[in-house]
């Protein structure tokens, strides 16, 4: 049976988004042309794994199923070629693997939330935007969200099940608001994957304070990324939405969030003098 | 590739499916040294509809379009290597100085072939 390149693209979709991770091989060389293109995927949702196509030969489809599977068990692993020998000559597959799709949760969808919805998007984020205002989370103001809704901020996230990929931004209009979403986000079981709520630090340690009397442990409140962002002296809207876009990739990529420029020290190494040597 | 680039060309193929008229797929496998887009950045070439998505436009993308024509009308598969090492001081947004290979591959609107 062989996998259609639509049916593929459809099933990597499909399993992304429903919080599995799946890989497929594409035969892009071989010594037989008439298996280019033919395609083998393998899918893995809740530690179930399942094949689907066939490049051929048993042995050939065994061989994809184990690098698949190595691919998918590293999270470095990179999309690209790679070779199998086989009885008839070397051929080489393309493998892609997609992992579960992360979702950005923008809780207000005031003047913060438009320009972060953007850019999650742009970083290939599922978008949601969440308000209960009606005339605040429109398709007009939000053209990139996947979803828009108006709910109760008593009970934000009725309509939206946090789980490990969801990723949190407080941004509603009312710092009231931002703490009734916050203390169901740090109950939330499974914990989502990040939380960021918008405040200087005076209403961040105003928080703390309410949180810890409310009974909440130091560890959860050492979760939340508040004051929200990296340090890159934002300070309009657009900016902030940078700061907090910048602070998601660091922490998804496990990058320091410095200048690559004093990071990487290209300048100063170039110029270095060698040493001169003093005279005793 | 974002899930939102997936989804794009995902629609794509359905449509051309839909449609019943083949298109063809190109990715890049391949690339070395510096290149305007990566490894499984792809372009749908639809005889209808035109492209969607892009391997890096400029010189490089029209040997790939070049062979789209090729590969949609023999349904063979090609890998192009396009090779944008010359011309470095060129006033192409295209020239990068790298080489990337590209599999492009008919996808099939029927039941025949592997598409």
């Amino acid at each position: 049976m062989t996998l259609r390149a639509a049916e593929t693209s459809a099933l990597l979709i499909s399993t992304a988004e429903a919080g599995g991770t799946a890989a497929a091989v594409t035969v892009v060389a071989s010594p037989d042309a008439e298996v280019l293109g033919h395609r083998l995927a393998r899918v893995r949702v809740e530690g179930t794994s399942i094949v689907h196509g066939s490049l051929g030969s048993a042995p050939l489809d065994a061989e994809a199923v184990g690098l698949m599977d190595l691919a998918i068990d590293d999270p470095r692993a990179h999309d690209g070629l790679r070779r199998v020998e086989t009885d008839s000559g070397a051929i080489e597959l393309y493998l892609e693997v997609r992992r579960p799709v992360q979702e950005l949760i923008v809780v207000g969808a005031g003047h913060v939330a438009q320009p972060m919805a953007h850019l999650g998007a742009l970083l290939g984020y599922r978008v949601v935007v969440l308000d209960d205002r009606p005339d605040f989370a429109t398709r007009e103001r939000f053209p990139d969200a996947d979803r828009l809704l108006r709910v109760d901020f008593s009970d934000p996230f009725a309509e939206v099940p946090l789980h490990a990929r969801s990723h949190l931004l407080l941004v509603t209009r009312g710092h009231k608001y931002d703490y009734e979403c916050l203390l169901r986000a740090l109950r939330a079981d499974p914990a989502p994957a990040y939380i960021g709520m918008i405040g200087s630090r005076r209403r961040v340690r105003a928080t703390y304070v309410q949180l810890v009397d409310e009974g909440i442990d130091r560890s959860l409140i050492d979760r939340i990324h508040a004051p929200v962002g990296l340090d890159i002296g934002a300070e309009t809207p657009e900016e902030i939405a940078v700061a907090v876009a910048a602070e998601l990739v660091m922490l998804s990529r496990g990058g320091t969030g410095r200048s690559l420029k004093d990071v990487e020290r290209v300048s100063e190494r170039f110029f270095k003098v060698p040493d001169e040597e003093t005279p005793g | 590739m974002t899930h939102e680039d997936d989804r794009t060309l995902d629609e794509a193929l359905s449509a051309a499916r839909e449609a019943g008229r083949a298109c063809v797929l190109a990715t890049i496998v391949a690339t070395r040294g510096s290149t305007p887009r990566k490894v499984g950045a792809r372009m749908i070439v639809d005889p209808v509809t035109g492209l969607v998505g892009t391997v890096g436009g400029g010189c490089g993308e029209a040997e790939v379009i070049e062979s789209a024509g090729r590969v949609l009308q023999t349904g063979a598969a090609e890998r192009v290597r396009v090779d944008l090492t010359e011309d470095l001081l060129s006033w192409s947004p295209a020239v990068c100085g790298g080489i990337m290979d590209v599999f492009v591959e008919r996808v099939s609107a029927g039941e025949d072939g592997p598409g």
